[in-house]
């Protein structure tokens, strides 16, 4: 928390990262933030559809965090959210802070939820989802660690369940996490739990 | 083992589990295997970096990355 701090003068604001496995609940946040008063940073080249009828609020050239070299394109995002999913979040740069709210889903759920996108998307897939599971937890550990080790990252990990039952309390959990003066209201009314379609009973 | 030890409770069954296979692989006392497999689990998280090819697989498949 002090380092964190200590790296305001430096690196400014910190850039707000919405990150999580896939199919989480990242879009979801990233709506509440919106809705909140909290400025986007996406290129809206990933148009909604069916999965993600909302929209995606994604950067394209993200998705190539790994192989880039030159990210400073991400100093743009200091004071703003962007969408990074959990295992581009080891390829960040260090020339910013981050404030990484996380998503968590159950694990059964992210996988059916992304099985039915690689469908859609008629996208080639052999993995298996027992095999899958174990390399999401292991992801998921990474991150903790990473977030650790790192004095520019802090964390805040919030329940994709507990968001679609209780918006409010979520949107008073992140307003108090980035220290910021958000709508809690506007955010709660941004989750539609009718988008809660794959639900582990 | 040259670092100072501590004590970590673990379930008996897995202890016992533990015990036969440190015997059988020729471990010289069941917390050298121990902290041979935490070790290597260890090793599995701070220098992976993430490199795993079936998350990378997923992942490309759901347009995620790049």
């Amino acid at each position: 928390m002090l380092g964190f701090l200590r790296g305001a003068k430096r690196f400014g604001d910190p850039v707000i990262v919405v990150s999580g496995l896939p199919r989480s609940g990242t879009s979801m946040m990233m709506r509440m933030l919106e809705a909140g008063g909290v400025e986007i940073m996406t290129d809206g080249e990933r148009e909604a559809d069916v999965d993600n009828p909302k929209g995606y609020y994604e950067i394209e050239r993200i998705k190539n965090l790994e192989k880039e070299t030159d990210k400073s394109y991400l100093r743009e995002a200091r004071g703003k959210a962007v969408k990074v999913i959990s295992f581009l979040l080891q390829f960040l740069p260090s020339d910013n802070r981050y404030q990484i709210i996380f998503m968590r889903r159950d694990l059964d759920e992210v996988l059916t939820s992304q099985n039915k996108m690689i469908a859609h998307r008629g996208s080639m897939d052999t993995t298996f989802d027992e095999d899958m599971k174990e390399s999401y937890r292991n992801d998921i550990a990474r991150v903790r660690l990473l977030c650790r080790k790192k004095a520019i990252i802090e964390l805040c990990e919030i329940a994709y369940r507990d968001t679609v039952n209780d918006p409010v309390a979520t949107a008073a959990t992140v307003a108090k996490f980035l220290g910021r003066d958000l709508d809690p209201t506007a955010m709660a009314q941004a989750v539609d739990p009718n988008l809660y379609r794959n639900r582990k009973a | 083992m040259f670092g100072k030890s501590v004590k970590v409770k673990v379930d008996r069954d897995v202890f016992d589990r533990l015990r036969k296979i440190a015997d059988v692989a020729g471990y010289a006392t069941t917390e050298e295997f121990v902290e041979h497999v935490l070790e290597k689990e260890l090793l599995r998280f701070e220098e992976a970096g993430g490199d795993d090819g079936a998350i990378r697989e997923k992942l490309k498949g759901l347009g995620y990355i790049s």
